[in-house]
């Protein structure tokens, strides 16, 4: 693969999102806004259910503990969904793409709008599950205002993670895989609904690998009052992976659409 | 200048030779047909023409340009009307349109509803592709293809499927397009639609070009009243799969 196939143009990039724009705009009430619930639902069974019982954690009240949590997957979800099926769909089973990539829009141009489109969903998600925390009083920083940001950039890795699985399987059976191996278990053990600073070392040295227990760490301390470094340094993580990952869907794509 | 211009074309799948050397010139201002049976590459060479493809061996450039090259440039200089009806079925009839102008980078201006018009659509423009008939789907294939203006349109079996009616009704459009001075690319194993509309025509089978002229010279040189006369002639009457 040369360079002028991986480097993508910005604007034909901005041209496939504002089209996926366009669809969302006019479907989110149907199809899309019972997604807003599920971690609102969390929210209210663990954080006011459970957090009843358990007041504090390491000194901050349980509700807000996981409401913080909950923001990062809220981003998790909605960027996995919308790089996996939604893409799956585009690419097989009406062949969007093939009528996409016989304008002036190529392959990589192609992935990068659909991670920022998948981030931008993210953010819509996460930002709208940011102001219910709020209004539950559950945030205490004014550093909170820069969440959006970083559940973009969330939203960007799990983008770019589900679009490089998506790139790579044949079938849609593989997603129980994804889902039930890597997206559940990223959504119990990642330090949302507990911290994982009593656990083992090795509970630590698996949960850094993850992006998840990332986004939760930044999230967490933009809401109750960040370390700046560590927020970057997390966010740094997710810059890096999203970035190296960028070559795969590239080329798997390519080899798939462009044979 | 000829619109394409392949010398010794070559595309493998794995084992498969789909396009096995071939060579041709396809001049500007024609409809060029390729006629073949099922698997005899014609697909194939319509995608490496418009970049769906990539070109495993040989030249092949397509309005002056290395189609290896200059992708880009190219796919914003011709259109495309695919053998699958891949429309966005999440959009309108009229956002269909408004969508290609924008992959081109093009503003929606009042080409779509002219198109919306050359194609007997506008009644449509609201509907959803889902709600279209055949023919209508066709159609609003051959309007997104001429969104950007193109100087050659490749068209991949574009009446297939169709009724006499809608038939007619794209040969038609294709009629206007060339007294405009659009080179047209047409795939097809129709041999009355090669005859009706293809000033030039090839013959493939097996990967390779075994014959080409006018319809009216292959028809004197293989001594054939039709053109389905000459093709069984050259590829045989015994079926294949």
């Amino acid at each position: 693969m040369t360079s002028a196939e991986l480097v993508p143009s910005v604007p034909a990039a901005s041209r496939v999102w504002r089209r996926n724009l366009r669809v969302f705009s006019k479907v989110w009430k149907g199809a899309l806004l019972p997604q807003f619930f599920d971690p609102l639902f969390y929210l209210l069974a663990l954080g006011f259910g459970l957090g009843t019982y358990l007041a504090t954690i390491n000194g901050i009240p349980y509700k807000q503990f996981v409401g913080a949590g909950l923001m990062s997957s809220a981003v998790m979800w909605a960027a996995s969904f919308e790089t996996t099926w939604n893409i799956f769909f585009k690419m097989e089973e009406t062949r969007l793409y093939d009528s996409v990539l016989a304008t002036p829009v190529e392959v990589q141009d192609l992935v990068l709008a659909e991670v920022a489109w998948a981030a931008t969903r993210a953010v819509i998600y996460g930002t709208t599950f940011t102001l219910i925390v709020a209004i539950f009083g559950l945030v205490d920083s004014p550093w909170a205002v820069l969440t959006p940001l970083f559940l973009a950039l969330g939203g960007a890795c799990f983008g770019m993670l589900g679009l490089t699985f998506t790139s790579l399987i044949r079938t849609m059976d593989w997603y129980s895989f994804y889902y039930t191996l890597f997206i559940t278990p990223l959504f119990l053990f990642s330090g949302i609904f507990y911290p994982l600073d009593r656990l083992p070392d090795w509970v630590h040295v698996v949960a850094w690998f993850t992006p998840l227990y990332h986004l939760v760490e930044i999230t967490r301390g933009l809401v109750l009052g960040p370390d700046a470094l560590s927020v970057l340094g997390n966010a740094l993580w997710l810059v890096v992976v999203t970035s190296v990952l960028f070559v795969i869907p590239v080329s798997a794509l390519r080899r798939r659409l462009v044979a | 200048m000829s619109a394409v211009s392949a010398h010794g074309l070559v595309k493998r799948y794995g084992e498969i030779l789909a396009v096995d050397g071939i060579d041709f010139e396809v001049p500007a201002g024609v409809c060029f047909g390729f006629l073949g049976p099922n698997g005899a590459g014609k697909t194939t060479t319509m995608k490496m023409i418009y970049g769906l493809a990539e070109v495993d061996a040989g030249e092949l450039s397509v309005l002056g340009l290395d189609v290896r090259r200059k992708r880009r440039e190219v796919k914003a200089r011709i259109g495309v009307v695919p053998q699958e009806q891949n429309l966005d079925r999440e959009l309108t009839v009229r956002e269909n349109l408004y969508v290609q102008a924008l992959y081109h980078g093009l503003p929606a201006d009042g080409r779509i509803d002219e198109l919306l018009d050359f194609t007997l659509l506008a009644g449509r423009a609201d509907g959803k592709p889902a709600e279209l008939s055949g023919g209508m789907k066709r159609r609003l294939l051959i309007a997104r293809a001429l969104v950007n203006r193109p100087e050659l349109v490749v068209l991949d079996e574009p009446t297939t499927g169709l009724d006499p009616q809608a038939r007619l009704a794209v040969w038609g459009l294709l009629d206007r397009l060339r007294s405009e001075g659009v080179t047209l690319l047409v795939t097809t194993h129709y041999m009355e639609e090669a005859e009706r509309i293809c000033d030039r025509l090839v013959i493939m089978d097996e990967g390779r070009i075994v014959t080409e002229g006018a319809p009216r010279d292959l028809l004197e040189r293989f001594g054939e009243p039709n053109l389905e006369g000459v093709f069984l002639r050259i590829t045989g009457h015994g079926l294949r799969e």
